[in-house]
């Protein structure tokens, strides 16, 4: 029973709003930037130049490019580890009753819906080198964090944006996590449970394997949330010191902003697109096949 | 077994320390003078000192960043939602030829960062008139929203069972009666859902509206709580600095508690296919 009446009429009136705003302010400047990586462009003025790969030669000459990217890089391994590993481990222990663990997932995804601003100040006043609750255990703990301070310092910056990250991201892990360890029967517990196998050695062969689907989910999530480290990066260090946090957005909001280089910049954020792609291609391809689709509820 | 459940007690106790000790820290720093700031981070204010929070919503100018936001964020979700809505029905319920496509580019923006398009999206915003304005950044908001709104809103109406709208249609209901009278309301969950994810990720926007709108007078809460801090490294009124902080986390926390496990269901359904 379908009404046809009017059919057409009706999909293009619900559906035109949506497509236009979308193609408008979204897919076509998406097209765009492809084109304007090829230009020698600075945004205010009228002329561009047509200059096909340059900005691509420059870009991998560019020693900032690397060193951003490589930052980015490694934030994402070493958070990833740390938001992966944590996340696992939390997420058994808020499983089950009790006032502290209702209270912990009452509270755990709160870091996460307050503004990135708001996680790098706290995170910035808790590492100022006069006031900061943070300074002072680790200075009382006798390391030299006073001078210039945490933020400042080259040894410890990157750490202090990992770590602000992590906070800010932990709750969602352990929120996919335990929605893993849920969908795991309890057939499956009590089997290994007859089996003799618990603790460590069931964690290690039934639980880890059959969180297969949410592993991927939560690396998929990384590599595209990664990149809003840039709030944390802005407002803590700007990049410093001596580039020491420079992300890959980060460097893109400056070639924007403060040098109107907008072709460049496009030609950045291509390359940053492609490497996405083909990281989040990677992911796909690897786990592709559930080898434990059919042991969850 | 006994030594195990202690560990993970205190392992879950010091997790917990982690998120809530910084926030009440922010806190009780809010109340203290700049002095008491300084003297030690762990004292208590000799006395509660709530005129930080005048200063920082009048004198730093938090008042106008505030109802920027709101203006922003209420205007985008206005427009966002019943044009998501409309397009989700569409796709849930009006199969055509190519619909299964146009779905799948809609759902293509959730994969990729918004920033990659601030270079072409700032130039057409220019040679529209919309650059440094909220307007032009909530009409920003609701393109870059679409997918995610689409997304989780075409599962609810697929969702809802067809004999409803059969009947009705025997009825003699037309294709916007049924929508309007049927469809929803019983997509309100959903709708609901959709609003309270949404709202929470534009009222923390960063990136688009620090490109896009950073020019004074129309500046979100986030954008000018960074101005004002970067701005302050050097000024005295610290007190006022992390009273700021508050007033800008306070609207956040209280819809997150009110709607927490709505929020979870959001994450969760967004990131199985995100």
């Amino acid at each position: 029973m379908r009404n046809t009446k009017g059919r057409n009429a009706f999909i293009f009136a619900f559906l035109s709003p949506a497509v236009l705003i979308y193609a408008v302010f979204l897919v076509w400047p998406l097209l765009q930037s492809f084109q304007m990586s090829m230009y020698r462009w600075r945004g205010v003025s009228r002329n561009r130049k047509f200059i096909g790969a340059e900005n691509f030669n420059n870009l991998f000459q560019d020693p900032v490019f690397w060193k951003s990217l490589q930052n980015t890089g490694t934030l994402l391994v070493v958070a990833g580890i740390a938001t992966i590993a944590l996340g696992v481990l939390l997420a058994h222990l808020t499983d089950g009753d009790g006032a502290v663990r209702k209270f912990a997932r009452a509270i755990y995804l709160f870091p996460q819906v307050i503004s990135l601003v708001a996680v790098a100040l706290i995170w910035q006043f808790q590492l100022n080198p006069k006031y900061g609750l943070v300074t002072d255990m680790l200075f009382r703990l006798g390391l030299p964090v006073r001078d210039p301070g945490i933020v400042r310092d080259p040894r410890y910056a990157f750490s202090a944006i990992a770590v602000a990250f992590v906070w800010h991201a932990l709750g969602f892990f352990v929120l996919l996590f335990s929605a893993g360890l849920k969908q795991i029967s309890g057939e499956i517990k009590e089997a290994s449970a007859l089996d003799g196998s618990e603790g460590w050695h069931r964690f290690r062969h039934v639980t880890w394997p059959l969180l297969w689907s949410v592993k991927r989910t939560a690396i998929t999530y990384l590599l595209i949330h990664i990149l809003t480290v840039f709030a944390l990066v802005f407002v803590m260090t700007e990049g410093g010191p001596d580039r020491g946090t420079e992300t890959i957005v980060s460097y893109l909001y400056e070639q924007i902003a403060k040098n109107g280089q907008y072709g460049y910049a496009s030609a950045l954020a291509v390359v940053v697109f492609g490497v996405s792609m083909v990281a989040s291609l990677a992911v796909l391809a690897y786990f592709r096949k559930d080898p434990t689709a059919g042991a969850r509820a | 077994m006994k030594a195990r459940q202690w560990i993970g007690t205190v392992a879950l106790t010091a997790y917990l320390a982690v998120i809530v000790v910084p926030l009440v820290w922010v806190l009780i720093s809010s109340l203290k003078t700049s002095p008491e700031i300084f003297a030690s981070p762990w004292s208590l204010p000799a006395k509660p000192k709530f005129e930080n929070y005048a200063a920082a919503w009048n004198e730093a100018g938090l008042a106008k960043y505030f109802w920027n936001s709101v203006l922003v964020t209420v205007g985008s979700l206005a427009a966002l939602i019943p044009i998501g809505a409309m397009a989700s029905y569409i796709f849930a319920r009006y199969p055509f030829r190519g619909s299964k496509l146009l779905y799948a580019i809609f759902l293509g923006g959730m994969m990729f960062p918004n920033f990659l398009v601030l270079a072409p999206l700032t130039d057409l915003l220019r040679r529209l008139g919309l650059t440094e304005s909220l307007v032009g950044l909530g009409i920003v908001y609701v393109a870059f929203s679409l997918s995610f709104t689409v997304f989780v809103l075409t599962g609810f109406f697929q969702s809802v069972p067809t004999e409803l709208e059969e009947a009705a249609v025997l009825d003699g209901c037309g294709h916007l009666m049924v929508y309007r009278k049927i469809m929803l309301p019983l997509a309100r969950p959903g709708l609901i859902v959709a609003a309270i994810f949404n709202g929470l990720g534009l009222w923390n926007e960063f990136n688009l509206a620090l490109v896009l709108a950073n020019s004074e007078s129309i500046r979100t809460l986030p954008i000018g709580l960074a101005n004002l801090t970067m701005a302050r490294q050097y000024q005295a009124d610290w007190g006022s600095v992390f009273a700021a902080l508050v007033i800008v986390m306070l609207p956040a926390f209280v819809v997150y508690w009110r709607y927490r496990e709505r929020i979870y269901e959001a994450m969760l359904a967004g990131a199985v296919k995100g």
